[in-house]
């Protein structure tokens, strides 16, 4: 017997969150076509921030984060934060 | 309990620590013994590298000899003794201490314990084929050109890494959702906590080192150009990425042993804690900031100059948490009932010995200083200091604190002061001339050095071999007293937390009855006739 | 007593009482340290592009094949979720047929990859051919290798849910594999990014 809630956002919410993810990815892939007139000064922090919603839709929504408690997404959270702190100190020359 | 059963229990039934088994005080054993093993081997490389270094000359081993024999002392001792030795001590007792019958993932756990002999043979196989001989440190482009042992040696800490991670999952799993009912997190032995500390920097830490050593391994074997200069390779960024996880693996190394000294002074001083909450705190503190501090170790590398005071400054700061466990263990003593026994005595060297390896650090955390002492036997000094001043220091408290429980045996008193006072005496000997010899200029890693640094290293070896034989007495002591020694019963020491309230050795679920917190482990005098806080669960 | 007595869900009192459970946990703590693998090899793509540029071999990058691919990433982790709705309402055969759906787009996932990967070569972009080549492949190549172990892992839930170990009370193992799947998927949205996009 499952003594933890049920964890669902239910289809509905799934398939919304689907079609988000969709359309900013036939976004990136349009807007990272050749001859596309946008700057690369504008385009590069657009397609990370695009990231940053996909991949947070994801573990929100599909990943239960929103649903469970909220000590998995500090336990998500945290390695990411170090790893950001890491990738920038390491990659400076 | 049965008649049968009370037998099988006294005799140690010594086959069934080399099967798979999944009982956690089995594992625990497993690594207990086979992690001492790999702490002899590295000895004897110590042993031969101080008999190379007695005289100016190179009057034993060459210069390629002594690089591998170096490198694998070093990989020998952090791999495949410090770091795992606390994963058994861990194993063994979280699960007892919080009230539970197993660890979370029996099986994962054992999985664990089986990578590491394999892992050990591998490491020691690699002498066979041209040892790696770049340092435990490995910098590139050096290990990269090394010959195939240092693959074997890459693949060795891969699997040790491996193994690390694994336990960590399963002693945060196992802390935060089997705890015995009443016991909250303000509740758990400061064991306990340490364990936690130091698992949550396995867990983010070392799979950074498995992704270095990837790197260079594909560089080795499949001719990828990570660190291939001219390519544009970079060897800052091998540095980045190993110390990245070795700098908290030093806490890993002795985050555990301070949390075995948190359990022993209380007990035999027969005083509550001083500052529970504030060394519970602090091991969360060194854990985190530990991960933000790893290139005070690249200072002379040619690092960015601009990125290195901010390294000082947080290394630095990591000696305030540090610095409030100290003054808390002197605050629990402080007018306690003391019996120096011998977990008490190898508690009071850790102070003083880890107190001189830790003050030495921070004077190699100052950036000037580091820039004149670095790669020097000023380094040696203060890494030996800590590492077997303190942590082993803390190993030896725990073998002899937690020995009565898992044997169920007594050890021979007499042996154990001999042992503390030959080990004292030894590392003192051995490693205080090594600051002396690293300040006027001595490099690390060299076979053969300036006649000038002769006497420091004349002392160190004479030191070296006291600190070799001061291990017989251990070792005599621990095998006989298991088979001879008095039985030692439930609670020899009269100590409080739950360990200590079931049978010695434990039964195969750890308690007879499931264990309910009744009252705080560290209550020492606080009333004469206190009992320690074991209910039988209601409805018996 | 036998050796092997299982685990009672009382022993997990103390996790539940946080709301956790002790599998669902135990494989977040596993992500975090995956986290961290990936990081390191992705710090290496980072610092070799930043300071390594090799435009030549950046515009061989076939986006929009490959934004194909990440969108078959995602709406496998659509069928995932699908298939674990579907079992939270007791049913078993929408399941395995989200399983199997999950399993084919993955595997779709992975030719994608490997035609990338095919044709980069053919362009004379390899493991050996720049610092870029070496970790461009080795990222992506640790990547699909984990899409691989989750087709597996995949494969083996689809079994233990055709033979009726999950229902609308039992589902713990689906979500375990969700989680992981959606991590797999959540990195290669990253991947995407810092390497085709950026």
């Amino acid at each position: 017997m499952e003594a933890t809630p049920k964890t669902s956002s239910g289809v509905r919410t799934y398939a919304l969150v689907f079609t988000v993810l969709a359309v900013i990815t036939i976004l990136e892939i349009l807007l990272s076509q050749p001859g596309v007139g946008v700057a690369r000064q504008v385009l590069t922090p657009t397609f990370l921030m695009f990231s940053l919603a996909k991949a947070g839709l994801v573990a929100a929504f599909f990943m239960h984060l929103r649903s469970d408690t909220r000590f998995y997404t500090y336990v998500f959270l945290f390695p990411a934060a170090l790893l950001l702190i890491f990738a920038l100190l390491a990659t400076v020359r | 309990m049965t008649v049968e059963a009370q037998i099988a229990q006294e005799k140690p039934n010594w086959r069934r620590y080399f099967t798979w088994n999944t009982d956690h005080k089995v594992i625990g054993v497993q690594y207990m013994v086979t992690t001492f093993f790999f702490f002899l081997i590295g000895g004897a490389l110590a042993m031969l590298i101080r008999s190379e270094l007695a005289q100016p000359g190179t009057d034993i081993l060459n210069g390629v000899q002594y690089n591998r024999f170096l490198t694998n002392h070093g990989s020998v001792m952090i791999f495949l003794w410090i770091i795992p030795i606390w994963a058994g001590m861990g194993n063994y007792f979280i699960p007892l201490m919080i009230g539970a019958r197993d660890m979370a993932f029996p099986k994962l756990n054992a999985l664990s314990f089986w990578l590491i002999p394999p892992a050990g043979l591998i490491m020691l196989a690699s002498f066979f084929v041209g040892a790696a001989e770049s340092g435990w440190t490995a910098y590139v482009p050096l290990s990269v050109a090394a010959p195939f042992g240092q693959t074997l040696w890459a693949v060795s800490v891969i699997l040790l890494g491996t193994s690390s991670i694994m336990g960590s999952i399963n002693f945060v799993t196992t802390v935060l959702t089997m705890r015995a009912e009443g016991m909250g997190f303000w509740d758990l032995p400061l064991f306990v906590w340490s364990m936690l500390a130091t698992a949550l920097m396995v867990l983010v830490a070392t799979p950074m080192l498995t992704a270095g050593l990837v790197l260079i391994a594909m560089d080795r074997l499949v001719g990828t150009l990570f660190f291939n200069v001219p390519a544009g390779g970079d060897p800052i960024f091998w540095q980045n990425v190993f110390w990245f996880y070795s700098h908290p693996a030093v806490y890993i190394m002795i985050l555990p042993g301070m949390g075995i000294i948190s359990e022993i002074f209380p007990v035999f001083s027969r005083k509550p804690i001083f500052g529970y909450k504030a060394i519970a705190f602090s091991s969360l503190a060194i854990s985190i900031l530990g991960l933000t501090v790893w290139a005070h170790h690249m200072f002379a590398s040619g690092m960015n100059p601009a990125l290195r005071v901010p390294y000082m400054i947080t290394s630095m700061i990591i000696a305030v948490p540090t610095g409030v466990k100290i003054f808390s263990w002197l605050g629990t003593i402080w007018d306690g009932k003391l019996s120096f026994t011998t977990p008490m005595l190898f508690a009071l060297g850790f102070i003083s010995m880890f107190l001189i390896g830790g003050i030495t650090g921070i004077f190699l955390a100052s950036i000037p200083v580091d820039l004149h002492v670095h790669d020097s036997y000023f380094v040696v000094a203060h890494l030996h200091f800590v590492l077997f001043g303190g942590a082993v220091s803390a190993v030896y408290a725990g073998l002899y604190y937690w020995y009565p429980k898992v044997t169920g045996r007594m050890y021979n008193e007499k042996l154990g002061k001999t042992h503390f006072w030959l080990n004292f005496l030894g590392t003192n000997l051995t490693y205080l001339p090594m600051f002396v010899a690293g300040l006027l200029g001595m490099p690390r890693r060299v076979v053969d050095y300036a006649p000038e640094f002769a006497s420091y290293n004349m002392l160190a070896t004479i030191g070296a071999f006291l600190l070799g034989i001061s291990t017989l007495p251990f070792l005599y002591n621990a095998i006989v007293s298991w088979v001879r020694g008095p039985k030692a019963g439930s609670n020899p020491w009269r100590a409080l937390t739950l360990e200590w309230q079931t049978s010695s050795p434990p039964p195969e679920h750890n308690f007879e009855d499931t264990p309910v917190m009744t009252r705080w482990p560290y209550d020492y005098g606080e009333s004469p006739l206190a009992e320690p806080g074991v209910a039988p669960a209601a409805g018996d | 007593m036998s050796i092997e007595v299982s685990m009672h869900e009382d022993e997990f009192k103390a996790g539940r009482a946080l709301g956790l459970d002790h599998r669902k946990l135990g494989v977040w703590l596993f992500l975090s340290s995956e986290i961290m693998f990936f990081g390191g090899l992705l710090a290496a793509f980072l610092h070799y592009k930043i300071n390594n540029p090799s435009p030549a071999e950046h515009a061989l990058l076939d986006v929009t094949l490959v934004g194909i691919n990440t969108f078959i990433l995602l709406v496998s982790s659509f069928t995932v979720v699908l298939g674990l709705d579907a079992i939270q309402h007791g049913n078993r055969r929408r399941l395995v047929l989200f399983l199997g759906l999950t399993m084919l787009l993955g595997a779709g996932f992975l030719a994608g990859q490997g035609n990338e990967f095919v044709t980069l070569y053919r362009h004379g972009m390899t493991l050996k051919s720049s610092v870029y080549g070496s970790s461009f492949f080795t990222l992506t190549g640790f990547h699909g290798l984990h899409v691989l172990i989750g087709i597996l892992w995949a494969g083996l839930t689809l079994r233990k849910a055709a033979i009726g170990r999950y229902d609308d009370g039992r589902y713990t193992g689906v979500e375990l594999f969700g989680l992981y799947w959606h991590f797999v998927d959540i990195v290669w949205i990253v991947l995407f990014t810092l390497i085709y996009l950026t």
